[in-house]
């Protein structure tokens, strides 16, 4: 901190010419870096470069192997990994469609609550299921759920019905899925209309409802459009993350309904952490990887569109 | 200003609306309540899960002590508090200095930082290679493995990012004038102007370190390290007795030591949100880039 060259520079307001002089300048900002430059470069770029091992055959046994293509060549013909592709789509999308209509049609709704405190009350009430892990969220439900002394079937056989083990039926599994995200996402997920829609000036509507429109127009004319552009960047954003459906997945399945709901991360850690797969699991990981990739580099590029900047 | 746009006709049908708007969000509150409350009553209850009141039918607070004195439950808490504490330090220290020297455009191989983060965003080796690399760092079986992976964190890093662009910059150029070195900025005028901040992205990574568990089911094999998340999903999983019976000697719990041990991992994020609630939007955009 003493070197008077540096400190002169600063003061006179010039940049130190000499590269030397600014590296010096800036030296413990390096020295404090290098502990975060460390676990970057090992645990993301490592495993990185690991990738290459999705051109091999490598298992706990036999030790790496190239084999060009033929992971890739296997993976096409696939039938469980076409299944969990499929799982993948069905769960993402329908989850992100159901997401967003509710989490726009309650926001719209808790908008006309006019009443500051008792606004925040619910949006407070609705939130609180974000904030809980999805291990303690599964756990929540399986223990509702459960056919030896859960609430819901004591309730389906005080009613005189048969007590079903809702959790291990391909039938259930589903719906029970999009249903917990729900109770799971969807206070969350009205925050940011909340946020849009009080950005929308009060004067639209005055003038509105002073030219005589109703409400239902207001919302058509004024509220929807107002928040139509927060509505788009949140689908893009979303749809970018469409494969990485998993830990909500992970908690929730089970071996009986793996048909419905094994999806491609479930999928590479049953092949290649259960069964040591790790050549083709890398394969499969790979594959997930770099679609992820160009659909977060064209979602940036729509959001930048929309918004001005990107999300990167 | 309760009524904004009050005109006197309509002004029925605007009040049905309001009072059904109202009991309609009593009862999304009671959906969303009802399970959480189901959960505490049972905890509380000697005979949980077999009466359909929100109240305990034979009260008692047996379950708690048995989390905090039964070793096999006591020890996951403690791991958890653990792993929590040191993650949440590094985690925090790495992302401060990191969102701070991101700014520094000035700085050279400032590019080469920014991409080195960048690209990490975008593009990741997957499950399979960072388990081969813990496997091969020896880390296996070690808390370190749950500790280190976690700590870099590029969203967080972009919020702290947006955070420090946001406060007033001529006071660093003040100082700048006066001969204060870039770091010296950092420390003396950047960080005690980020305490807010600190604090709440603090709690923001607090939390995630406290509700990690896939990185324990991946990296840690071993009965005594599992943390609390990975000890309750084995005990409520297993006695509500699905087939996975790949950790058959954990003893049976009953089902209120079960309810009181969710309520447990709960609570400590229920108490650390509040406190961050000024970063949830930006937080919500940050994070849909993530899992």
């Amino acid at each position: 901190m003493q070197n008077t060259a540096a400190t002169k520079e600063i003061k006179t307001g010039v940049r130190p010419h000499t590269l030397a002089a600014r590296i010096y300048k800036y030296r413990y900002f390096y020295l404090i870096m290098l502990p975060a430059i460390a676990l970057l470069i090992i645990f993301k770029y490592i495993p990185m470069a690991g990738v290459s091992l999705a051109f091999t055959k490598y298992t706990a046994f036999a030790p790496p192997k190239f084999i060009g293509w033929d992971n890739f060549k296997e993976l096409i013909g696939d039938a469980s990994f076409l299944s969990a592709l499929k799982n993948t789509l069905i769960l993402s999308l329908v989850n992100l469609f159901l997401g967003m209509l509710f989490s726009i049609g309650f926001a719209l709704l808790i908008n006309e609550i006019h009443r500051k405190l008792v606004k925040s009350v619910f949006q407070t009430i609705l939130y609180i299921p974000h904030f809980i892990s999805w291990v303690v969220t599964a756990s929540i439900f399986y223990l509702i759920l459960s056919p030896s002394g859960g609430v819901i079937n004591q309730l389906i056989v005080g009613l005189g019905g048969k007590s079903t083990y809702f959790m291990i039926s391909e039938k259930w599994w589903t719906p029970i899925f999009y249903l917990i995200n729900l109770w799971k996402g969807v206070g969350w997920g009205m925050i940011i209309y909340i946020a849009a829609l009080s950005g929308i000036s009060d004067e639209l509507y005055e003038a509105a409802s002073i030219d005589g429109a109703g409400r239902m127009k207001q919302m058509w004319y004024i509220t929807l459009p107002g928040i139509l552009n927060t509505i788009l960047v949140v689908l893009i954003l979303h749809l970018a993350s469409v494969l990485n459906i998993f830990q909500s997945v992970f908690v929730l399945q089970n071996d009986l309904v793996l048909n419905v709901s094994e999806v491609i991360e479930t999928y590479i850690y049953r092949v290649g952490l259960l069964q040591s797969d790790y050549g083709y699991s890398t394969a499969v990981g790979l594959f997930k990887s770099i679609i992820s990739m160009l659909l977060i580099l064209v979602t940036n590029n729509a959001c930048k569109k929309i918004k001005g900047e990107g999300i990167l | 200003m309760q009524e904004k746009f009050s005109f006197a006709s309509g002004y029925r049908s605007r009040t049905i609306f309001r009072v059904c708007n109202i009991v309609f969000f009593i009862l999304l509150s009671l959906v969303m309540l009802v399970p959480i409350l189901k959960v505490i009553s049972d905890s509380f209850d000697a005979k949980a899960g077999y009466a359909l009141t929100l109240l305990p039918t034979q009260f008692t607070t047996d379950a708690y002590k048995r989390v905090f004195t039964d070793r096999e439950l006591l020890n996951p808490l403690l791991i958890s508090i653990f792993t929590t504490a040191i993650g949440t330090a590094l985690c925090l220290f790495l992302t401060t200095t990191s969102a701070y020297v991101l700014l520094q455009t000035d700085m050279p191989g400032h590019k080469i930082l920014t991409w080195l983060f960048f690209i990490t965003m975008i593009f990741s080796g997957g499950m399979v290679p960072g388990y081969l690399l813990i496997k091969g760092l020896h880390l296996m079986n070690t808390l370190w493995s749950c500790i280190l992976p976690p700590a870099i964190s590029v969203a967080d890093i972009i919020l702290m990012k947006s955070f420090f662009e946001s406060l007033p910059q001529s006071l660093m150029e003040a100082a700048a004038i006066d001969g204060c070195t870039p770091f010296g900025i950092f420390i003396k005028i950047v960080l005690p102007l980020s305490k807010p901040a600190l604090a709440s992205i603090g709690l923001f990574i607090g939390v995630r370190y406290w509700n990690q568990f896939f990185n324990f089911v991946m990296y840690i094999t071993n009965n005594d390290l599992f943390n609390f998340q990975v000890k309750l999903r084995d005990i409520v999983l297993n006695s509500t007795d699905l087939q996975n019976s790949n950790a058959s000697d954990t003893v049976l719990m009953s089902r209120t030591v079960q309810n009181a041990c969710v309520i447990v991992s709960m609570i400590p994020p229920l108490i650390a949100y509040p406190f961050c609630q000024k970063y949830f939007t930006t937080g919500v955009t940050l994070g849909a880039v993530k899992e």
